[in-house]
Formats: structure tokens, sequence, C-alpha cells
């Protein structure tokens, strides 16, 4: 192949999302300011979590200035334990980031790498601020040399392909711009698989997709043939953030599962011993319900044993199920078809609720609330090993139509590739103050007191697509979409005073052409 | 993380696309930046505390308490239907065990829409708690029900719904009638014939502080709910006591009311009043759900807040010990008959003249409640206003004993035959049937 003929190079790293889970991340300074409101303390993070005493108010009026011998104080602690890395949080800075500035400005010599709050999403919310900022800040030095060297191996390689690196929520990044912002680069395996069922099928309905993998089966749902999205951001471990994903649902059932047996029922998962008996290198010593042994009877061997998988050594799947089913004198097929309907049924019931949660998310408007979009999901997609049996079966508990797509075995791989630019943006404009803000793109503009929702929905959109230009991307082809629009007046004593604006814009996850056979 | 020591249900709805016109106080703005700040702090994020969207409040949840003359299309939008659908989703949250507690921040509030509704007075329509508390009654059974309001506002709406009934206790606290719409709530209305002392108003002297509150509530409130012993408390949580209200002239702060629903421990709020809605709202919400959730509250300061200039002057807190003392001896020791209205051949008779000053009607009632030693008895209600000619309402309670339903279903019949009524209506929670003719 001519490495100058590729055009698109997508990358999905785990390196972040490992350096958390291991804990290998860097100290990083995290300096909040929060003012009144929930005590601050709650949200400590890492081992140089600061408190500055200034505070900025809902509108972004400073109330407080920010306390700078306290700055400095936490500086000097900081400087003193050899951190060179931050983060600097204020309570509402996504509506006036100056004292994540003035922060930022007072630390600038002393660091690396600083991380701005506001500068990761525009959302409301303090506490996953303050995570966020911290861990961009956490994995930045592991990311960029990674940045570095896929930069060094691009050209080594001759490519002159635009490198894209991909996220949670279903889109990629320039490589170059990612740098500022690791942290979005965290769990994008996922949604990468998603987004290949995506280039594979042509989804244009409410549809579920699962991906029933070894350990888990992960859900997600598609309205009107686009993923949901978590409404603030993904959940890494114990701390809710700000990091854009798709909303996906793991249960711990999966093909490896392994089965538990008592006199009241049959369980599956959502533990795993190791591999399914059908693909055990070589059948194990011992009792199948023995804590230590490798490998034990699974949910693919229960599917092995009734005919409707023919996967790896069905005859060891069979002796294992017979074994289970004598150990606690049991019928045997009846506890294979137990077992099989238990899985069903955890993930149909998993299925329901998510969609009811969806269903059930709370709206602001009574024009919302009489006439708001339900998703009624019509299909369902289904990949991973034990998808094609589980398709039939499937079918009749959801009673919709289910889809195994070709090739889903490549599916994450086929998403890795295919998928396009993902951004958003959060306009706050404020006739009164005179002042329009885009936190995530930093862009502060004064505007006049007769600007209304429909500059501010064009600015929105022209704002996000300069960005991105500006980041590297090619923009041709990219169509910002409009997902919330408000405006309130603002009214002081009997009279209007200016005008609230709030507009939300994006570019929805989406792939680039439709994934083709190719032919035989 | 922090994890609530209550479960907290908030039924959270701004309808900001909803207002009684677009500069009025109730206007699409004014749950906005209440928004924010409960956003911004990550309450949704707290374990054991979940938004919930309301539900729409049924026809018959609305006709089982209020004569919605000439009928309930008439005089509710759907606003009004979803408000009270959220304070009864607040409601079926706790009683079926869902949550802890439940906070139903919604708008338009209710507390002064009484029985009969022509229209809409002080920005209320139908009564959202009384609503929410009959159908609490009519789904999970009968039960004795406090309400405390604490809007700054007389709550004279669902007094006046609860006057005659001696299972709901419903304690007022205000700022003084004769300084404040809508200029009742004096401590000598205590309740119906029947219900006497079950009513208790605590009419407070503008500038009352925290202090005062609290003094209230612990010397009065406390007691009495202690001998009361309802089986649910509700907080009917107006917010225009705070300092920066612009409608009112108190001195209450967001850290009094975190300390006041801390120590009532109510098990559903239902947002009323309270139209400061920058610089008081926020504050005064975020403190109720933290108390309600049983976490430290006492960092919150609204922007403007000055201890100095809201300390309780020592008059008007010695006013208050006194009153204080007043009124509780008078629900232990209630007067042995209402202050208004007289006994007339067999029944209790009160007149009553009603000014809708949202949309400037006048009423003129008279309630007749049949005087019964078996139940709380048998109401009739004739209603006349300057919209609607005169109409019949007869309200059969719920335990009624047979002599009121009755008495209560004759009346009824009587009154078609008489014709001089032009719309007849039947609250019968006996039967759990509920008719309007006429319409």
């Amino acid at each position: 192949m001519n490495p100058a003929a590729i055009t698109r190079l997508n990358l999905s790293t785990t390196l972040s999302t490992n350096a958390i889970i291991e804990g290998k991340t860097e100290d990083v300074g995290v300096i909040v300011s929060a003012g009144p409101g929930i005590d601050p303390e709650n949200h400590r993070i890492g081992r140089h979590y600061h408190i500055v005493s200034g505070s900025i108010d809902h509108r972004g009026t400073m109330i407080q200035d920010l306390n700078r011998s306290e700055l400095d104080a936490a500086l000097t602690s900081c400087r003193t334990a050899g951190v060179r890395v931050f983060a600097t949080i204020g309570k509402f800075s996504t509506r006036n980031p100056e004292h994540e500035h003035t922060m930022a400005e007072k630390i600038g010599p002393e660091s690396d790498f600083i991380t701005m709050g506001h500068t990761l999403s525009g959302v409301l919310n303090f506490p996953r601020r303050i995570a966020t900022a911290c861990f961009n800040s956490a994995v930045w030095r592991t990311y960029d040399d990674f940045a570095w060297a896929v930069e060094e191996s691009v050209v080594d390689f001759g490519l002159r392909a635009e490198t894209n690196i991909l996220k949670a929520d279903g889109g990629t990044m320039p490589l170059a711009g990612s740098r500022k912002v690791p942290v979005e680069t965290i769990l994008s395996g996922p949604a990468a698989s998603v987004m290949g069922i995506m280039a594979l099928c042509d989804i244009q309905e409410d549809s579920i997709i699962l991906d029933i993998g070894g350990t888990t089966t992960d859900i997600a749902v598609f309205a009107d043939g686009a993923p949901v999205i978590e409404n603030e951001g993904m959940t890494v471990g114990s701390y809710p953030t700000l990091v854009r994903s798709l909303k996906l649902r793991p249960i711990g059932i999966g093909g490896d599962s392994a089965l538990h047996v008592s006199s009241q029922q049959v369980r599956v998962g959502p533990d795993r011993k190791g591999p399914s008996l059908a693909t055990c290198p070589q059948y194990p010593q011992g009792s199948v319900d023995s804590p230590n042994r490798v490998c034990v009877p699974t949910l693919t061997d229960a599917m092995n044993y009734l005919g409707l998988a023919d996967f790896g050594d069905r005859e060891a799947s069979i002796q294992g199920i017979r074994e289970l089913a004598e150990l606690w004198e049991t019928d045997v097929d009846a506890l294979a078809n137990r077992s099989v309907r238990y899985a069903l049924e955890r993930i149909t019931t998993a299925v329901r609720e998510l969609v009811h949660e969806i269903n059930e998310k709370p709206v602001y408007t009574i024009s919302e609330l009489l006439k708001g979009k339900r998703i009624e999901p019509k299909k369902v997609y289904v990949m991973g090993g034990p998808a094609q049996a589980f398709a039939g079966l499937l079918e009749q508990s959801f009673g919709l139509d289910v889809v195994v797509p070709e090739h889903y075995a490549y599916a994450n791989a086929i998403g890795a590739a295919l998928t396009q630019t993902t951004m958003d943006a959060l306009l706050f404009a404020d006739t009164q103050k005179g002042r329009l803000f885009i936190p995530n793109l930093n862009i502060q503009k004064k505007i006049n007191r007769n600007y209304d929702r429909k500059q501010a929905e064009s600015d929105a959109k022209r704002y996000l697509l300069e960005h991105l230009k500006h980041i590297g991307v090619a923009i041709d082809g990219l169509h910002p979409e409009i997902t919330e629009s408000e405006s309130f007046n603002l009214v002081e004593g009997p009279v209007t005073a200016g005008r609230i604006i709030r507009i939300k814009c994006q570019i929805r996850p989406g792939v680039i052409g439709k994934a083709i056979s190719p032919v035989r | 993380m922090l994890d609530a020591n209550n479960t907290l249900g908030i039924v959270f709805f701004p309808a900001y696309d909803w207002a009684i016109s677009p500069t009025h106080p109730e206007r699409e703005e004014r749950l906005l930046y209440t928004q924010d700040q409960l956003r911004e702090e990550g309450l949704f994020d707290i374990g054991g505390v979940r938004e919930y969207k309301p539900d729409v409040a049924a026809k018959e949840d609305v006709t089982r308490i209020h004569f919605c003359i000439p009928d309930i299309s008439r005089v509710t939008t759907q606003s009004h239907l979803i408000s009270a659908g959220g304070a009864i989703k607040a409601a079926r949250l706790v009683m079926e065990k869902e949550e802890d507690k439940a906070f139903a921040l919604v708008r338009p509030p209710g507390h002064h829409a009484m029985k009969v509704v022509h229209g809409s007075r002080g920005f209320c329509n139908i009564n959202i708690e009384a609503v929410m508390i009959e159908y609490i009654r009519e789904t999970y059974g009968p039960m004795k029900i406090a309400i405390v309001d604490t809007d700054c506002h007389h709550g004279d709406g669902t007094q006046d719904i609860y006057w005659h009934d001696p299972q709901t206790l419903f304690i007022s606290l205000h700022q003084d009638g004769r300084t404040m719409y809508p200029g009742s709530g004096f401590p000598f209305e205590t309740g119906g014939p029947q219900a006497l002392g079950k009513t208790i108003n605590v009419p407070l002297p503008p500038t009352t502080g925290d202090e005062g509150f609290l003094y209230v509530l612990d010397h009065l409130v406390l007691p009495i709910l202690d001998d009361f012993k309802p089986d649910l408390i509700i907080n009917s949580a107006g917010q225009d006591n705070h300092f920066s209200d612009p409608i009112t002239n108190m001195n209450f702060s967001a850290q009094g009311y975190a300390e006041l629903n801390a120590r009532l421990n109510p098990d559903i709020a239902v947002l009323e009043g309270g139209y400061s809605i920058r610089g008081g709202l926020p504050y005064t919400n975020l403190g109720i759900v933290l108390a309600m959730c049983g976490l430290d509250y006492s960092q919150i300061r609204e922007p403007d807040y000055n201890p100095t200039a809201l300390r309780q002057q020592s008059r008007i807190t010695d006013y208050i010990k006194k009153l204080s003392d007043e009124v509780l001896d008078l629900y232990f020791n209630p007067p042995r008959e209402p202050a208004d209205g007289k006994v007339q051949r067999g029944y209790f008779v009160r007149e009553k003249g009603i000014y809708y000053d949202t949309d400037g009607i006048t009423e003129e009632q008279v309630e007749s409640v049949l005087l019964c030693d078996q139940c709380s008895g048998m109401i009739k209600i004739e209603t006349r206003s300057s919209l609607n000619p005169r109409s019949l309402c007869v309200e059969i309670p719920i335990g009624a004993c047979d002599r009121c339903a009755d008495t209560g279903r004759r009346i009824i019949e009587e009154g078609h035959f008489r014709g001089k009524d032009r719309y007849l209506q039947l609250i019968d929670r006996r039967a759990k049937q509920y008719l309007q003719y006429g319409y």
C-alpha cells in the first residue's frame, strides 16, 4: 500500500484510561475557588487540593475577589511538594472564568501544564469540573509523550494523513488539538464499536445496540438514527466527570459469565472465571463448583449444550453442564434452559430500564412535557461472540426485529476508522451585561442590547466551525446542529432589562460513508 | 463524593414556557437561577438525590377537592395541572417508599386557591398541596396530615379548604395581614366548629428574622406537632420571607430557611411563593434541599447577606414571644365556637366575600356545614361571582355518616328541581363521585 494514499489515521488509545484506573498518574495541584454553597471540602481530589476564597454567582457576577494570599500559600505548598501540573477550577467559571484565569496566570511560570476548568465544557457542574480538570492534568504528560511518538511515527511511515484520536462520544478530534484535552480520550473503545454498527447498518429508527462480549454486554440506544449521549458526562471510577460519552450501560452478562446454581434458581454472572469450557485449553480437573477452578460452565457452554450455538469444543460444554446438573441433582436440559432464560431476561430488563431512564429524563417546558419525544425502539442490533446464537431468542423476548450485521467482529475497527469529528459548545449570552461567552471555545465577546436568539444560534455554529478549522479539522461537510435554544426575559422591577440566551450546539457523532462489504 | 442521609426526590419543573404575563413575578425566569445553582453545586450527583419529571394531574385529582366554576377547563391551564402533578409525583415517591423525602420545586403556586375556584388569586388557580393531600388520602387511605405553611403570605386558600377538617392541621407562619396580602390569617381564625384549633395562624411583624421564625418553630410549631402526631408533615415552602424578596418585608435568610426545614423535618415540601429570583431563591432552595437530605448547609450565604443589618430588633423578639404563647394556648384550649359565623337550623353558617386579585373577580359565598357528632359534617356552599351566576356546591367528606351523605345528595337533587342555581357540583368522598352539572 502506498502510505501517501492514506488520507486519515484514526487512533484509539487506552493510555489515559489505564493511567487513571491503575493510579499511575502525575500529582496535580488542584486549586479551587468555590464561594458559598456546598462545602468544597467534599470535592477534594488528590493530595494537593487547595481551596482559595473568592466567589462568582450564577450570572457570572463577581461577588468576592480571589484571595491572593491564600493562592500564594497554596502555590508555595505545591512548589515544596514538587508539583508541576495544575488544575484551576472556579464555581460558575462557565459563566465567568476570571478567577480561573487569575489562578492560572499566577501559577504560569511554575508549571508544565495547567487545565482551566471552563476550557473542558460549558456545562454547569462544579464537582464534575474539578474531577475532569484534575484528570486532564494528571494524564497530560503521559499523553503528550504518546502524541509526540505518534507524530514521529506518522512521519517515519511516510504518511501524510490527518491524524485523529477517538473520544468516548463516538467522535474524533485532531491529534494536535487533543494535547490540551487528553481526558477526552478516555474510554473510547466501546463507543467505537457502536459507531462501527452505525457504519455497517443503516440505522434510521429508534434502536437498541447490544455488544455481547465475554464478561459484559454493553447496551447503547439510538434515537432517530443517532446514538444517545450521557446528560453531563461519563463517570470514571467513583468520579462523575464532564467528559462527553455515549450513553452505554454495561451489565455483567457475557459469553464467559459463570453459571451459579442454587436450590432456588440458576443465575448467570456477573463474574467470569476464565474462558468457557468450550474454549478452555484443557478440560479442568476438580468439581465444577470449586472456587479455585479456572474454567467453569458458562453461558456459552449452556448454549452449546442446547445446540443454540456451536462454539469451540461442544463436547466439553456438554460434559460441564452435565456435571453441574449432577452436582445439584437437577435436570440437565432444565438447567441449561434456565441459564439462557436468566441471561435473556437480565438483558431485556436492563434495556427496558435504560430506555425508561432516557424517556424519564426531566424536561423543563410544558410543551416538551406534553409532546416531548419518546424513544420506542423498533430494531435491535446485536454484535459480539454469542450474537448469532442469541439473535432468535432476543427476537422473541423483545418482540422486535433483531439484526446481526455481517462483519460485526470488525465493528470496533470499522467504527474507529470511519468515525467523524464531534464537538459541542454552549453559548451563554447576557444582554444586560452585554456579554457573550462560549467557555470551551474560550470565546468572550461584547454584544449589544438587541442581540437575540437567532443571532446567538448562528454565532454558536460559526464559532464552533471556526474553532474546528483552527485546530486543523476539514470542516467541509460538517453541519453543526442546535440542540437547545432558550431565551429568557430578564425583568427588573416592572421592566425588561435584558435577555439571557442559552444555546447548545453540536456536531453529532457520525460516520463517513458506509462500510462496504469487500468483493469476495 | 457526598451521600445524603435521607434519600430525596426532587420534582423540578420550572415551566420555562409559561408566565402570567411577561413582567409578572410568576414568569419564565423565576426558577432559572435556582436550576443553575442546583446544577452547578452538583446536587444531582449526590448519592441519594434524584430528579424526577412531574406527573400531570388528572381532572379528577382536581375535582375531588375543588369546585371549579363553571368548569375545570375554564379556571386552569396545563401549567396548573403540571404543578399539581409535580406535587402528586412528590407524594407518590414518598408514599411508595421510593424516596425518604421529596420536594416539589414547581410553579405556579397554589396556596391562595380556595375550595371554590372562579379564577386566579394571589397567582394561584388550584391548591397544589390540597390536590396532593387528597390524592394521598384517596390512594393510600385516610390519614392525619399537618401542613406547615412558611410562605410570607397567609395560606388563606389552604385554610379555607381544611377549615372544617379535624384530620388536617394547618399552621401558617406569615407576615401580619394588616401589612400584607391577602390581609387575613389572624390568631382568632382557628377553624370551623368541628375542627377548632386545627387551624393555627401566626401573623409575624415585618422585619422578623431568623431568630423569630426559629423561635416560633421551636416554641409553637413543634410542640403542636408533637401533640397532633400527624402521619405526614407537609411544608408549603414559600420563600418570600427572604430579606431580598421584592414584594414582602421580612428578614429571613437562606440559613434560616435551611435550619427551619431541618428542625421541622417534613416528609414532603412543595414550593409556594418566593420572588427574589436571583438573590434569594437559588440560595433558599439549595438550603432547603440540603436540609432535607440531612446534609451540611452551613456554608450557604447569599451575596447580599449582612448579618448585622438583618439582626432582629429586640422589640420584635418580645412581640413574637408573646404571640407564640397566645397562639399555643389557642391550639390546646381552642375557643368554644368560631369567631365568625352562626348556628342556623342545625347548620353552622358563615358568609364570605372573596377577591381574586390576579383575575379581578369578586365572589360572595354562603358556606353551611351540617353540625354532626358522627362525622366532620356535610358542607354546602352557595356561590356567585362577578363572572358566574349563583351556583350550588356540596361536599360529602371522607368518613361521612349516612345522614350527612343522604342530606348532601338530597340538596343536589333539590337544586336540580328548584333550578335557581346555574351550576351544581357534588364532591362525594364517600362514594368517590365527583359530579358537575350545568356546564
